[in-house]
């Protein structure tokens, strides 16, 4: 019975898991000493491009690359809109005018972590699998059209207790939007893994941001990581 | 003793290619970062000896390095400074010079400042020309970037202002400069080597530089448009021998411009493996020689290019450049018969340079470029243009193509 039950959903989770390799996810780790639990997508390009070297909460920040690999390629293109060769030469140039400085990079997921572990304000990028002790992961927010909202009360999402014992994770994606008010009054799924969307959902409904002018939109991407 | 010198360089260069690495180190709690570069070229001309080389020969005088030291004092505080040096035939001569040295304190992502030697944003690529490492050309396209001339808007001493701007409605962001200083050009830079055919001896040459530039990151990505200008009054102090009284010796001669500017349009779009360049540049200078008298030159110039890495160690390129000038003389010149020269048609004025380059990138941080030039016309003005009366003293042919091999490395 118990296998009837996990067998069509190991199928769901390797069709929609494939889904979302191809859709190149990462978490995003950041030092403690990083007082937010999100950050934009719009800010995270900055401080990789190294036009701001703190966050719009204060804290210090500086980026941690990593050499190679699938999640370097992912949170390149789907953060910086660069290629590897375009993002070397775009570092150098800041290097060479004096206008920057070249990041550090760093060989794997567990340096990248054990790294940012270590360093005040530093903030890098992990494949979805990577183990996260001793950093925190930053909720990734693509600002609507209308304005950034500073969320205020985040709820975390519940781990479907069979789905973190079977060590199924992922990443889900989702459109907010939010209220003047600050409260989230609807929830919509934009991609990522489908069987984490419900508990992803009933969470992000609880959210409370802080009142703006009018109803705005932001797009969200909970991770869930089974070895956390 | 200058082939002494070269030959050092190269050696230096070949052994620091596997000793040294990008340094990094603690000072006062900050990290300091320390990195460099250097290149070395061999050009073989068929025809016209170019870029004051003995290039139909064969030159290899075509070498340049730089060391940079910098720190991130706070979040907003930013300090550094960057040394060169570089011997281009007869240019250069291994003089070492201050690239860039300055203090930067971005205060917003749309408003920080720059104090001290800076380098001068004109273009797509004015302030890296001299970073092989960043281009797929072994040479930029010379009719807007003249390596030979790169002392006259590389860095101004004095201050920027720069900022980068979202635009709403997904406009894309716009980035602005805008600066005012004093430029210094070496006295071995190729203007100043020109006017020795004339017995002219600069002792120094400068004056005020000041512009802007604006450029559009549009919301079609990939796509960057943008202008520059640049205002200069530039004087020069030297002495020179007067053919017709010889006997007098060495005189005092001074030249100072009385309208300087360059203006300068671009665009790039990069999608993926493929980069489009595409950038047009007018410089204009007129210059009094006596109360009287006055002559001015206009140089226009504008290339296309394109490049696309068909592997990751492998990047292949082609540009077509044009450069064309012009010169007008009032007053006692014209009475003393010097012609105005506005047929651009003619060699003389002109140089279209068709070029191809495939770039092999041996690991991260060193290249290989081969790179072929077929240039028609050869723009020995009054103004340089790449080709000089001295390294051609039996006159000059309308045709050159040129080999040009280069290696680049950087830490």
């Amino acid at each position: 019975m118990k296998c009837q039950r996990i067998f069509p959903l190991i199928a769901v989770v390797v069709l929609f898991g494939s889904v979302h390799a191809l859709a190149g996810d990462v978490k995003i780790v950041a030092n403690p000493s990083i007082r937010a639990d999100s950050i934009t997508a719009a800010e995270l390009r900055s401080v990789f491009l190294e036009e701001k070297r703190s966050l719009s909460d204060g804290s210090h920040v500086e980026p941690v690359l990593a050499k190679g690999g699938e999640a370097h390629e992912a949170f390149l293109k789907q953060y910086l809109g660069k290629n590897d060769d375009g993002l070397q030469n775009y570092y150098r140039t800041l290097v060479f005018t004096g206008t920057g400085a070249m990041p550090k990079v760093l060989a794997s997921d567990v340096d990248v972590v054990h790294y940012v572990a270590k360093t005040k304000g530093a903030i890098g990028y992990v494949s979805l699998d990577a183990l996260v002790e001793g950093v925190k992961v930053l909720t990734i927010v693509q600002a609507g059209p209308s304005a950034e909202r500073k969320l205020l009360t985040r709820v975390e999402p519940e781990y479907p207790e069979t789905l973190q014992r079977l060590q199924i994770g992922g990443m889900v994606r989702l459109r907010v939007s939010i209220s003047p008010k600050g409260s989230v009054d609807g929830v919509s799924l934009l991609g990522g893994s489908p069987i984490l969307a419900e508990a992803a959902i009933k969470a992000v409904k609880q959210w409370v941001y802080a009142p703006g002018p009018s109803r705005t939109t932001a797009e969200v991407s909970i991770p869930f990581d089974p070895k956390r | 003793m200058r082939r002494r010198i070269a030959k050092l360089a190269l050696v230096c260069f070949c052994t620091g290619l596997t000793a040294l690495h990008a340094q990094e180190f603690k000072l006062l709690g900050r990290t300091v970062q320390v990195h460099g570069f250097a290149s070395q070229g061999f050009i073989y001309t068929n025809q016209n000896n170019w870029l004051t080389m003995h290039s139909s020969q064969g030159s290899g005088a075509f070498t340049d390095f730089g060391v940079n030291v910098s720190m991130q004092v706070t979040d907003k505080l930013r300090i550094g400074a960057q040394l060169y040096d570089r011997n281009l035939g007869n240019l250069g001569e291994w003089h070492p010079s201050v690239d860039w040295a300055f203090v930067d304190y971005k205060f917003k992502t749309w408003f920080g400042i720059r104090g001290g030697k800076v380098k001068t944003v004109l273009g797509l690529y004015n302030d890296t020309q001299d970073l092989d490492f960043l281009h797929t050309f072994a040479l930029l396209p010379q009719s807007v970037y003249p390596t030979d001339l790169r002392d006259t808007s590389i860095a101004h001493l004095g201050g920027d202002i720069y900022g980068k701007v979202a635009l709403h409605h997904h406009l894309g962001n716009i980035s602005y400069t805008a600066y005012a200083g004093h430029r210094s050009d070496s006295i071995y830079s190729g203007y100043a080597y020109l006017l020795t055919q004339s017995f002219v001896y600069f002792r120094s040459m400068g004056g005020l530089q000041y512009g802007g530039d604006l450029r559009w990151n549009t919301p079609l990505k990939g796509l960057l448009v943008g202008a520059s200008r640049m205002n200069e009054n530039v004087s020069g102090q030297g002495s020179f021998v007067n053919v017709l009284n010889p006997a007098a010796g060495l005189v005092p001669y001074q030249v100072s411009s009385k309208s300087d500017w360059t203006n300068q349009y671009y665009g790039e779009y990069a999608v993926g493996k493929l980069r489009f360049d595409t950038e047009y540049r007018r410089y204009f200078r007129d210059e009094p020689y006596t109360s009287n008298s006055e002559a001015s030159n206009d140089v226009r110039g504008w290339y296309v290019s394109g490049a696309y890495r068909i592997h990751k160690r492998l990047e292949l390129g082609s540009y077509y450049s044009r450069y064309a000038i012009t010169s007008l003389v009032s007053g006692a010149l014209a009475a003393a018969g010097f012609p105005d020269q506005t047929d651009t048609s003619l060699p003389a004025n002109h140089i279209y340079d068709k070029v191809i380059t495939a770039r092999v990138d041996l690991n991260r941080f060193w290249n290989v470029k081969v790179e072929g030039h077929f240039m028609n016309g050869y723009g020995a003005g009054t103004y340089p243009g790449g080709f000089y009366p001295q390294v051609n003293p039996t006159g000059f042919k309308p045709n050159t193509n040129a080999l040009v091999l280069k290696t680049s490395w950087s830490f």
